[in-house]
Order: C-alpha cells, then structure tokens, then sequence
C-alpha cells in the first residue's frame, strides 16, 4: 500500500518535470518562430513594398505612405495597376529591353558553352604540344586576382570595334564569351568521363566536332546547366558594362540597351511616377527570381564549386 | 596600340613555342609521336577560346601595367607616351591635397570596415539560425536568401525610393509619424556611406549565410553530442567545435566578402552619384577612365588597387591559415 503511495508520488512528479520541460520547449519553440517571422521581415520588407507600389497611381502612393497600407497593394484601384505595367512595356518600350536581355543572355550562353566547353574538351581528352602553356595560363588567371582592368577592356574594345551603331552589340556578347573559371569546370567534369565513349564513337567513324556536341555535352549535363545557369544570371544582371559600351538609343530606332542599363533611363523619363518605376524593377527582377526557382539544384552546385576556386 | 598588341602577341607565341619545342624533344626521346591531325585538331579546337581569352581577359590585364606609366588619353589613342612615374606623383599629389583620390580612399575604407563584420557576422548568425531540423526552416532560408537574388542595381533603385527625402519615401514617413522632418540621408555626408554599408550587407549576406551552412553541415554531430555528454555549454561547444570546424569557409568567405568590398561602385554610383562623401576607388577610377577618358592615371590607380587589395589578401591567407 505504501508502496503505491510513493510510485505514484514519483510518477507525479515526474509529470510535473516533464510538462514543465514540455512548457520550456514550446516557448523556446515559439521564440524561435517569432525571431525567425521578424528577420524574414526585415529581409523582405523592401521586396513586398517594391510589389505593393508597383500596383498604385500617384495618389494611392502618397496617402498610403506612413500607414502599413504601404506593404499591401491597392485593392480598391485594381486598375491602376494594370495601367502601371502597361505603361512600362507599351510606352516606355521594356518590352524591347526584355527582348534585348534575353537575347543577349541566350547567345552568350550558347557561346559561352560551346567556346569553353571546346576548350575544356581538348585540355581534359587531348595531348598536344603545348599543353603546359594553357595550363599555366589557366591556373595563372584563376589564382592572380585581376578586379580592375575595366578601363584597358573598354580601351580596347573601343579601339576595336569603333563602338558606333549595331556593331557595339558585339562588345556585349563577346567580352562574355570566354571565362577561365568556366573552362576549368569543363576540365574537371570531363576527366571524370570514361575513356572507353569516345574510343567507341571514334570506331564508329564520329570526328572530334560530332563527339563533343553529341555525347560529350550531352553526358555533361549538370556542369552544362550550372554554367548556363550562372552564364544568365551574370547576363541579365550585368549594368555596368553594356552601359559603357552601348549608344543611346536613337528616336525611332530599337533600343540596344538591355534591361538593367535601360533603368537608369526609365528613371528619368519626364513625369514617371513611383509606381510605374517600381513596376519596372518588379518585371527586371521576376526572370532572375523564375531563374533561382527552377535551377536550384545547379545553382547549389555552383555553389559547391566556387569553393573550388581558394 | 597595335604595335604594341603584335609585340605582346609575339612574347606569348614564344613562349608556347618554347613549350611546345620541349614537349616534342620529350615526345622524341620516349619513342612516342604527336601526330600532325591531332596537334591540328586540338589547335583548331582551342582556338575560338585562346583568341577571345587573348583580346578580352589577358591583354587587358597586362594594358593595365604598361598603361600606368602611360598618359593614355582615350581621345588620343596613336598618341601614347610612356611618362615614368607621373601618374603615381599625381595620385600621391591628390592624397595630399585631400582631393577626390583621399576621399575615396576614405570612403572605400569605411565601406570595407563596416560590410566586412557586419556581413560575415549576419550571415554566420543567421546560418547558425537556421541549421537545426525544425518545421518552416526551409521557409526562413528562402526569406533571408531572396535579396540576393535581386541585382545591385535593383537594390540601389528600391532603397533610394525607400530612403527618398521626400516626405512619401518609406523611412521618412514613418520617422513622420514620430514628428521627425524628412531627411535626405544620401546626401548627408554623415549617415550616406553607412547606410550603403548596411544595404550591401541586407542585399549580400544571405550568400554567404548558404555557404556557412554548407560549412556547418560538414562538422560531425558526434562531435557535438560527445561535448553534450561532458556537459559543455552551448558557447563553449560554438567555440571548441563550431569555430575551428568552420575555419576554411571562414577563411574563403572573409577573402571573398573583402575583395568584393573592396570593388564597391554600383551602389554608391545609382544612389548618390558622384560625391565627395560617397565616391569609391573603383568609382573615382571609372570615372577618370570612362567619364574623363585618363585612361593612364586610372590604370595607376587600378594597379595601386590590385596592389593592395593582393597582398592584404596573402596577409588574410597567411593569419588565418597559420593557427592550423
């Protein structure tokens, strides 16, 4: 009898332990959630403002501002926001500067691939005469780091290519083209692949071109996605360059500027209003955004190789 | 330029002559062969690369030493003269007068010291943060990682809205609500420079937050479970197992996030212009290179820069690496 007494004093107090345990580790859990909602706000605060405003008139934006009215869109005047993008592709023609950016990113991935991944072909598979020197070149401009030859590139660049009318197009794409670090991922995944392929294919009567564009890139296809992958993102996201190299754009005639560099333009168009401007910024940033979306396991993986580059 | 381009271009055919002589004296010796559809195939294959690498990365790098003791004016490009050391005496020149060369040196200097800690600290606190197997975890990374994703030059355009000095800008009008004025803080020489350092950290440190992670979830959890056991507190345990687990990454992040700020430019040039309490050495030397066309006295300053920035990085390399 007294035994059951004390079993059950234990139990009990063993309860009391557990729930207080229980009742620590839900406010713990619920600490942690509410620091973890506040950071999100801080980091997404900018971005849902940039969104909100996107969809209002002037006046909407004016007294909205100082209330949290700022953070939502404006649901009484959906229509302003249909007007607001409307405005930014149709007269103020981001439209074309979308279909620049997309083009120029398309054609420099494509090259860029297809240049470097030649390049990485013959170093990983091929033994030449010479082969040290490219790859003490290599090595060389991964290790030595050059942050600031801006200035001589455009010197020569302008010199080259005289930089007037179309023709400055070509100092978007081929500056792009070619990248070390590129060429030395090509090296490393194309080691990895079996000699026995290619020996295969050659018996087959496949020359060196067909090899390499119908086995060897198509066995390459993460490090192909993940070069493409960072290849658009450094393509849509660069300014400063095309700025630089490319003319304004004539009355009438397309606009060369791609998207980025057009903004500092659409900035200062006469009587552009906030929400228009932040409807611009809202439609450059959603392809990177789709970008980050879809290619997140090749980004993640680029990720693991720019460790690579210590 | 041309002239000068041909003598670079022979130096370097040289060389890979040189190598390439040795390669087939070598190949002679061991019996073996190159055989001449091959060496032509490879070449041919190599070629669109080598070219496009040639005219775009390595000429570049070497114009940038020979232009530096150079009056280079982008104008004049047939009438290039080599003037010795004048470009450095004029930068030097201009530190001393506290010209626009000192105020960037100050400004990139704040902008480094500030983002540097600030940077790698967020990201490392909030890698820390969210390296534990709870619900909405995923979530959380996504938030903080979502800046990253937009561009600088977005980033410079969404925050000059929100810092705009009218009273409808984000901040002004909720200091409004308080009873403060509305402010133009990118132009106040006080706050402007911090407050680029703080949106370069907001905008950049989710990047480095994915790479911390990696780096945690490289640390063995018995290690952590075998300090729990021997009671060690969590602090201790961040000290004795986390820090010296996460020194590589350590190491790659702080070389990386210094390097980067070292180059700052798109921020302060979209959001301020070109301002004595805001310009940047990679600004001052864009605009005297692009905007006044000096290419020689900007190639000296971006050699001074490559300078500094090359060796403090060795130094990083050397204190961090040295403890193992």
């Amino acid at each position: 009898m007294e035994n059951v007494v004390i079993q059950n004093r234990q139990n009990s107090e063993a309860e009391v332990l557990r729930k207080q345990a229980q009742r620590r580790k839900t406010i713990l859990n619920v600490v942690y959630y509410l620091s973890g909602t506040l950071l999100a706000v801080v980091f997404l605060f900018p971005l849902v403002y940039m969104l909100a405003t996107s969809t209002k008139s002037e006046s909407a934006y004016a007294s909205d501002a100082g209330t949290l009215m700022m953070f939502l869109p404006d649901f009484n005047n959906l229509s302003a926001a249909a007007e607001n993008y409307k405005k930014v592709f149709v007269s103020y023609g981001v439209w074309q500067y979308a279909i620049n950016s997309i083009v120029y990113a398309g054609v420099i991935i494509v090259l860029n691939i297809i240049v470097n991944g030649l390049a990485g072909y013959v170093m990983a598979k091929f033994d030449f005469p010479g082969k040290g020197f490219f790859s003490f070149i290599i090595l060389f401009l991964i290790v030595v780091p050059v942050e600031t030859s801006i200035i001589p590139l455009y010197s020569i660049v302008k010199v080259l290519l005289g930089m007037k009318g179309t023709i400055s197009v070509l100092a978007v794409i081929l500056p792009a083209t070619i990248s070390i670090f590129n060429i030395f991922l090509f090296i490393q995944f194309f080691e990895g692949i079996p000699k026995e392929y290619e020996e295969a294919a050659r018996i087959d009567g496949a020359g060196n071109l067909r090899i390499f564009f119908s086995m060897i890139l198509p066995l390459s296809k993460p490090i192909v996605a993940t070069v493409a992958t960072f290849c658009f993102i450094g393509a849509w996201n660069d300014y400063l360059w095309p700025t630089m190299v490319l003319p304004y754009a004539e009355e009438g005639a397309w606009p060369l500027y791609p998207i980025q560099s057009a903004l500092t333009s659409i900035q200062s168009i006469q009587g552009i209003t906030t929400g228009e401007f932040m409807a611009s910024l809202v439609v450059t940033s959603i392809p990177i955004f789709i970008v980050y979306v879809v290619a997140q396991k090749y980004i993640v993986q680029g990720f693991g190789s720019a460790g690579l580059k210590m | 330029m041309l002239g000068s381009t041909l003598a670079i271009l022979g130096v370097l055919i040289a060389i890979f002559a040189g190598f390439a002589v040795k390669d087939v004296l070598l190949a002679k010796r061991k019996g073996t062969r190159y055989t001449f559809r091959n060496c032509l195939v490879s070449y041919g294959m190599m070629l669109p690369a080598v070219a496009l690498a040639f005219i775009f990365v390595l000429l570049p790098i070497i114009y940038s030493l020979g232009y530096a003791f150079t009056d280079f004016y982008l104008l004049k490009p047939n009438n290039i003269k080599f003037n010795g050391f004048e470009n450095f005496e004029n930068i030097i020149e201009s530190i001393r007068m506290k010209g626009d060369m000192y105020n960037a040196i100050r400004n990139t200097s704040v902008f480094v010291v500030g983002v540097v800690p600030l940077q790698i600290g967020m990201a490392l606190g909030l890698a820390l943060f969210v390296n534990r197997s709870k619900k909405a975890v995923g979530i959380f990374k996504v938030c903080y990682f979502a800046p990253v994703v937009i561009s600088l030059t977005i980033t410079s355009y969404l925050w000059l809205q929100i810092l705009s000095p009218s009273e409808f800008g984000l901040l002004n009008s909720v200091l409004k609500l308080f009873g403060a004025e509305p402010k133009d803080f990118l132009r106040d020489p006080d706050t402007a420079m911090l407050w680029i350092v703080v949106i370069s950290a907001w905008q950049g440190c989710g990047y480095q937050m994915l790479i911390f992670l990696s780096g945690l979830t490289n640390i063995r959890k018995e290690l952590y479970e075998a300090a729990a056991l021997d009671g060690a507190t969590a602090w201790k345990q961040f000290l004795h197992i986390t820090c010296p687990g996460l020194r590589s990454t350590f190491l790659f992040i702080v070389i990386t996030v210094f390097v980067g700020a070292c180059r700052v430019m798109i921020q302060p040039m979209l959001m301020t212009g070109y301002q004595s309490h805001t310009v940047t050495l990679s600004y001052y030397m864009y605009v005297q290179g692009y905007s006044y066309r000096w290419v020689g006295y900007s190639s000296a300053v971006a050699l001074l820069m490559t300078i500094v920035i090359g060796s403090i990085t060795l130094l990083q390399r050397r204190l961090l690496r040295e403890k193992d």
